[in-house]
């Protein structure tokens, strides 16, 4: 009697393995390829949204340079904080523990400066956009 | 001499025809034996119980198979899904990043130049026609939004990875095409390029526009 349900148990985890293994290596093949297609995404969103601080500086600082006084000091050391923060950005590393404190912090001094600077730039981008870009398959 | 032969060869042949319809009386009686005892019957009923008994067993491996098989399956897919899950978005991520990143540049540097006060306008930019270009190219740029952005990129990355898989093709039939890019997927890279040439020809603006690929 122990041997038939040893061998019925046995049996069953023969086919469950199977099974796992079938559907582990499918898995693989359609989660990367899924996962891929999020990555596609937001690199592309969150590259757009540094690119953007990153374009906006740089006309910045190249304005402080033809005239130094051209900003209010506050807005000038804003602009050198943004800049700081740009560079430390690790735009290649997605896995970085870092990226969001960071991104946090730029749009925050991004404001600042806006606000000092007395124009009202917007990065469009987020957050509003993100759900709309859900549809877009690559 | 003769007589006694054939006499002789006779006999033998009585005697065997003897010997068989005695066998086959004897076999008679053992079937009537069986079919009053009931004997027959009983091993043609056992025959059928053997069959249905595979067919049951049968049908029930094959019940156990498909639900045990089916379970495993579904746990394994979660598995390799999870499994494949971070490599796959860093691969697409890093595929994206750096046309999302140089995209963004041209948004910023057309709208942070088009919110300057206007002689700081005529000191990075002098000519009124190369200011009024790239006052003209942020009106295109501002007029996208990022899910366009997306969708223009999409189109691009399909229409890129659609000539690698025929330029494969091709290689491995050993013949020469020349592959056009398609329009309509380069329009992101056509505002860059714009801007490119743009900021070439202000030595006053120095701005991180990663290379292009």
């Amino acid at each position: 009697m122990d041997d038939l349900f040893d061998s019925s148990l046995n049996l069953e985890d023969t086919h469950y393995k199977e099974g796992y293994d079938e559907g582990y290596s499918h898995g693989l093949v359609t989660g990367k390829e899924e996962a891929r297609q999020v990555g596609l995404k937001v690199g592309f969103e969150v590259g757009e949204e540094l690119g953007f601080y990153r374009g906006c500086v740089d006309i910045w600082t190249t304005a402080i340079q033809l005239d130094p006084t051209c900003f209010s000091p506050r807005a000038t050391k804003i602009i050198g904080q943004l800049e700081e923060l740009i560079q430390k950005y690790p735009l290649m590393d997605p896995e970085n523990v870092q990226v969001q404190e960071i991104m946090d912090s730029l749009r925050l001094k991004f404001k600042m400066v806006c606000s000092s600077l007395h124009v009202k730039l917007e990065y469009n981008g987020y957050p509003k956009s993100s759900t709309e870009a859900n549809d877009i398959q690559f | 001499m003769e007589g006694r032969f054939a006499e002789e060869l006779y006999a033998e042949s009585l005697q065997l025809s003897k010997l068989e319809l005695t066998s086959t009386s004897a076999d008679d009686q053992e079937n009537k034996a069986n079919v009053c005892d009931g004997d027959d019957l009983s091993l043609w009923d056992e025959s059928d119980d053997k069959l249905e008994s595979s067919s049951d067993l049968d049908r029930e491996w094959q019940r156990r198979h498909d639900q045990f098989h089916t379970i495993g399956y579904r746990d394994g897919l979660i598995a390799g899904k999870e499994a494949a899950a971070q490599e796959g978005f860093n691969f697409g991520f890093k595929q994206s990043v750096l046309d999302g990143h140089s995209w963004g540049v041209v948004r910023g540097v057309t709208s942070a130049f088009s919110h300057l006060p206007h002689q700081l306008k005529e000191r990075l930019i002098e000519t009124q026609k190369k200011r009024n270009e790239l006052l003209g190219l942020y009106e295109s740029v501002h007029s996208l939004s990022t899910t366009d952005c997306l969708r223009l990129f999409s189109e691009e990355i399909k229409a890129q990875e659609a000539l690698e898989q025929s330029e494969h093709s091709e290689v491995s039939h050993h013949t020469a095409g020349l592959q056009e890019q398609p329009s309509h997927g380069s329009e992101l890279r056509n505002y860059r390029e714009q801007l490119e040439s743009l900021i070439r020809d202000s030595p006053a603006i120095d701005i991180h526009l990663p290379k292009p690929k």
